[in-house]
């Protein structure tokens, strides 16, 4: 990164949004390799302040949004579609709370472009529980087995612990242990949230 | 160009990254957090999507590994014993969450001298493959890795796959990484060791130690000193003083020079072990 990237004089309320300067270079195209190049994106200034429309489809529900270009998953879940269930803890793919199901795979929604999903199924705490309020059986697990203190790391432990038990790595405590390290908990509730993923994964039977 | 574009081939790829100066993104995981600022100048360009960056296959050249597979993916996949420190390196990158964004063209890329796909490729003698408008190449990964976080890609080159000849897939490696903790931490070092045993006897050692130096490094002389040896007596021949001074390692937040080159040695010797067991096994 060069030093005219770090510097952070435009005011914005999150921390990806990202200038372009308008005056990119003309069109290049490749010659002689592979085949005709075939792009579909044109060489035109572009001001990437501009809101873009993306189509979110979050707990089967399929959200517009405008969002900056490069705003991520997270930002746009919390602050633009209003779902706060994904914790911003570290917004550095350190800490976990703001795993998400993105196509049934865990993913950080801190690390992940809110345009990069489009066309993705994403899950998030809310989409979990029954229309009826039952809730999955992860969510009945972790408050059986009192799996959290402050509750902050829970939606992220969560939904990881859902895709935990859906690879098949939640069958010892061991295993449980080394495939949860991707979330962390500052109260250290580890003990009970092994217990919760465990009891969970011979109730959901898979 | 857009800020934000999503190739579906190779070839628009290299037309979208000939003009200006795009950020590559593959798995994210790495980009961000190296970001202080809250703005980079650089449109991206998401190449998660490009079909010819994806999948492991077998074929005359080798094992062939798309530069955009997952750690999660390579760790699933059905390798030789010859890539058992690769596949033990996946399951130690970061949490799950990450191993499924993560690419093994991402860690190569970025250059991070702690980078854990670093020693189990050098092992197997890796070779880069990269494509531009000019064409394709293949680098040494070796000589890939120039220092920290710099490479031999230039601008306009997308990583495209890691190739491993075949004449290195042959025997079993092992991979052992140094932490503060078990797990999610960057490596104080970590090694990873191949050895192909004939008849009792150690016929092809490579040894490699990432984390200690500028760029993760084999030890030719280390190697050589196995050679003929049984995999038991291989652990005992690991000289800490070659190693150290092999490596010339650094200072840093996570440990001293001193407590690296004996860390680097111990390891060594820990992976040969388990290595050894196997055979004895």
């Amino acid at each position: 990164m060069s030093d005219s990237e770090r510097k952070t004089e435009p005011v914005s309320k999150r921390r990806r949004n990202f200038l372009i300067g308008s005056a990119m270079t003309g069109v290049v195209p490749v010659i002689g390799w592979a085949g005709q190049a075939q792009a579909t994106t044109q060489a035109a200034p572009v001001d990437a302040r501009a809101a873009l429309n993306v189509a979110l489809r979050v707990n089967g529900r399929l959200h517009q949004v405008q969002v900056d270009a490069r705003m991520t998953l997270l930002d746009a879940l919390r602050e633009e579609i209003g779902l706060t269930g994904a914790k911003k803890g570290c917004d550095h793919g350190q800490c976990g709370a703001c795993t998400v199901l993105v196509d049934g795979r865990r993913e950080l929604a801190c690390l992940t472009l809110a345009v990069a999903a489009q066309g993705r199924e994403v899950v998030t705490i809310e989409g979990l529980a029954a229309p009826d309020g039952t809730l999955h059986p992860m969510q009945e697990a972790f408050v059986a087995q009192d799996a959290f203190q402050c509750g902050y790391c829970t939606p992220g432990q969560i939904l990881s612990a859902i895709s935990c038990v859906h690879e098949g790595h939640a069958t010892s405590p061991d295993q449980v242990r080394e495939y949860m390290s991707g979330n962390l908990c500052r109260c250290a509730a580890y003990p009970n949230i092994v217990a919760a993923v465990l009891q969970a994964s011979q109730q959901m039977g898979d | 160009m857009t800020p934000y574009s999503r190739p579906a081939s190779l070839p628009e790829t290299l037309f979208l990254l000939a003009q200006g100066q795009p950020l590559l993104l593959a798995g994210g995981t790495d980009v961000y957090p190296a970001t202080q600022a809250q703005w980079l100048t650089r449109p991206v360009i998401d190449i998660s999507a490009v079909p010819e960056l994806h999948g492991i296959t077998r074929g005359p050249d080798g094992l062939r590994i798309g530069a955009g597979t997952t750690w999660a993916a390579i760790a699933a996949a059905a390798l030789p014993p010859a890539c058992n420190a690769l596949q033990q390196a996946a399951q130690e990158v970061g949490g799950r969450q990450i191993q499924n964004a993560g690419t093994i063209g991402g860690n190569l890329c970025n250059a991070s001298p702690a980078a854990d796909g670093v020693p189990p490729l050098l092992v197997l003698d890796a070779v880069i493959e990269l494509a531009s408008p000019r064409g394709l190449r293949r680098v040494a990964l070796a000589d890939f890795l120039t220092g920290p976080r710099q490479t031999l890609r230039a601008a306009d080159e997308v990583m495209v796959a890691v190739i491993v000849p075949d004449a290195a897939l042959s025997g079993a490696s092992h991979f052992v990484k140094l932490g503060a903790r078990a797990y999610l931490v960057i490596s104080i070092a970590m090694v990873a060791v191949r050895l192909l045993v004939v008849a009792g006897r150690v016929q092809q050692a490579a040894l490699a130690v990432g984390a200690c130096s500028a760029v993760a490094r084999r030890l030719p002389g280390a190697e050589q000193a196995l050679l003929g040896l049984a995999p038991q007596e291989t652990a005992a021949a690991i000289d800490a003083a070659q190693v150290a001074a092999a490596l010339a390692p650094l200072d840093d937040l996570r440990a001293t020079a001193v407590y690296r080159a004996e860390a680097a040695a111990e390891l060594l010797r820990r992976a040969l072990a388990t290595l050894a067991q196997d055979h004895a096994g």
